[in-house]
């Protein structure tokens, strides 16, 4: 009621209130990244390592031990954190916009589980692809595998739940789960076909976790996750329109085939790479958004910057808690975001139960 | 001047426009009307550029389909019958979003035209309110206001512009639909031009200075209201036998909008 009244009495201007939140987000973002790199079984100041990070050098202020620990092992895999988290909440938002509705998220409607399927096939069967053309792609076979599967997913999904330019939810939210039966049915049957290795390789998406990240999975994915993130502000006008609908956007003047095309391939590409490094995590894509858009509301030009930075925020707060909390060993990430993501998923299910017309 | 010739639009396989002819001219306030299903809609859809078809369709000279979506957003704005919003946005945020993919994209003159444009429709004060908590008419009304940014001044280099408004009364009390239709007036006035789908024979009548009656995708009779609203024309389209200008037996109340005090 308090907020409600603040923008009553703002006109209901939040565009000074939405850059006061994007400041505050960039600046706990890299609180949160020092404080990440600084936790764990191998304490170090947040002061030391921050100062070791700034200067770039070898230093005194670090020892050689927590010097390794901090940039080889925890750094990577707080950048990685970040990007994933900003991938997979910027996604769950531009995937919100295009379908008009707070429900779609790459987890929830098989986008993920493609991109999963994509990964463990590469895994599986890549061995049998010409030397040729693996070499040719390099490191980037499985965020690629992994990218055409999510955007497989995705076209499939919206050609099911798109008739005449109405997209229905309830035909989304099922197809989302036929896809992710379908992707769970065939990594069965490549469970079966595959060696010990492969199969090590194969639980690790099925869970999902940041654990494992090094420096070169950060260079495959992260140029990839950024540059799709780069794309998709250019969006959010057209993203705005399209919340009115797809024909009002085209009144608008906005070219809605082409947006359409730009955001999903976008998507399908973040969520690839993301998939690719650290396996399915599921609701980040959900809850961030929501939680913005009752805070600054749902304009994307202020709403897809704020929930990279918050998505980020969040899948970093969810690795510290995963892998301090049962320290020496350490949660999938999947399980944290889930334990707190599905409950938050219920209750918005329940609020907009009239309005998503399910 | 908006001109269609021999307009033909087929949707799944279905002839819905069949061969359909109108112009709409600048300063004049054109009215579609015409019986459930008798293509009204489409019709409109099919101008505004929104759906395929054929035939010649032209605005202020240029073919319709040529112009990209941005050139066609600068000459005409359109109000489709309802829009529903998944998302928390206040009513200004709406408003504003007609500023933002139009040409009237200065900034400094972006939050007088959307203060002007909720006056317009008397939803002064309503800036803060948020658009899912508003009636379906107070809603029609906030989505009028944002068409109506999109296009403030009537007259853009030298030609018109076109309001393309589908049922803009549909859902409004007596007292709004005659400022709806008093501004749709206002505008041709000021040199733009108006094209509106109507249910309302009377506010036609009213409002319209050139009407097309359409049945079954077809024109069945166009022209001034005065010509078009006969007994014949209300039987042959609208199967219903009635008398225009006839009055009921004494005793009956009936309210016309034409005596309203504006």
């Amino acid at each position: 009621m308090t907020a409600h009244r603040l923008r009553l009495a703002a006109g209901g201007d939040r565009t000074a209130l939405a850059r006061l939140v994007i400041a505050a987000l960039a600046v706990l973002t890299v609180v949160v990244l020092l404080l990440s790199t600084a936790t764990g079984a191998s304490d170090a100041s947040v002061v030391d390592v921050a100062l070791s990070l700034v200067s770039g050098e070898p230093s005194s202020v670090l020892s050689q031990r927590d010097r390794i620990i901090v940039i080889d092992i925890r750094l990577p895999r707080a950048l990685l954190g970040l990007l994933i988290g900003a991938a997979l909440a910027v996604s769950g938002a531009v995937m919100q916009g295009l379908f008009r509705n707070p429900l779609a998220d790459p987890g929830l409607i098989g986008i993920s589980s493609g991109a999963a399927l994509g990964a463990v096939l590469m895994i599986v069967l890549g061995g049998a692809l010409p030397a040729a053309l693996l070499g040719l792609v390099g490191a980037f076979a499985l965020p690629l595998a992994a990218f055409v599967g999510g955007l497989l997913a995705t076209l499939f999904l919206y050609r099911i739940a798109t008739l005449h330019g109405q997209t229905s939810v309830a035909t989304m939210l099922l197809a989302g789960l036929a896809i992710a039966a379908l992707a769970s049915a065939v990594t069965g049957v490549l469970i079966y076909v595959a060696d010990d290795r492969q199969l090590r390789d194969v639980t690790f998406w099925s869970l999902g976790s940041l654990a494992g990240s090094t420096w070169p999975k950060v260079l495959t994915a992260g140029p990839v996750i950024l540059l799709s993130l780069a794309v998709l502000p250019f969006l959010a006008r057209g993203l705005n329109a399209i919340t009115l609908g797809e024909a009002t956007a085209f009144h608008m003047g906005v070219k809605v085939q082409k947006l359409k095309n730009i955001a999903i391939v976008s998507v399908a590409a973040a969520i690839g790479a993301s998939v690719a490094v650290s396996g399915g995590i599921a609701f980040v894509g959900i809850v961030v958004p929501h939680i913005l858009r009752m805070v600054i509301g749902p304009d994307h030009r202020y709403l897809l910057p704020a929930a990279a930075l918050l998505g980020g925020i969040l899948l970093l707060a969810a690795d510290m808690f995963a892998r301090t909390i049962v320290a020496p060993a350490e949660l999938p990430i999947g399980i944290v975001t889930a334990l707190a993501g599905a409950p938050f998923f219920l209750w918005v299910l329940l609020r907009h139960r009239t309005s998503t017309g399910l | 001047m908006i001109c269609a010739k021999n307009l033909s639009v087929r949707l799944s396989g279905k002839l819905i426009v069949d061969t359909l002819s109108l112009t709409a001219k600048a300063g004049q306030v054109t009215a579609i009307v015409g019986p459930n299903g008798s293509g009204k809609t489409t019709t409109m859809k099919a101008i505004s550029g929104e759906i395929a078809s054929t035939g010649e369709l032209t605005i202020n000279g240029d073919d319709v389909r040529a112009l990209e979506p941005w050139q066609l957003a600068t000459r005409r704005a359109v109000l489709p019958q309802a829009t529903t919003i998944a998302f928390p946005f206040t009513v200004r945020e709406i408003v504003r979003m007609g500023l933002s993919t139009g040409l009237n994209n200065d900034a400094a003159h972006a939050q007088a035209i959307a203060a002007k444009a909720l006056a317009a429709v008397d939803l002064e004060g309503f800036e803060g309110r948020f658009y899912q908590e508003l009636s379906g008419g107070e809603q029609q009304r906030v989505q009028l206001a944002r068409v109506l940014t999109q296009i403030w001044d009537p007259v853009l280099n030298g030609m018109p512009c076109f309001l393309m408004l589908d049922e803009p009364v549909s859902s409004l009390d007596i007292r709004h639909q005659l400022t709806i239709m008093q501004l749709a007036r206002d505008y041709c006035t000021r040199g733009g031009g108006v094209i509106a789908v109507m249910h309302d024979l009377n506010l036609t009548a009213m409002y319209a200075d050139h009407m097309v009656m359409m049945k079954r995708g077809k024109v069945a009779a166009a022209g001034a209201p005065a010509e078009v609203l006969t007994d014949a024309a209300m039987e042959e389209v609208f199967g219903c036998r009635m008398r225009v200008s006839g009055l009921p037996a004494a005793g009956t109340p009936f309210i016309l909008p034409q005596t309203a005090v504006l």
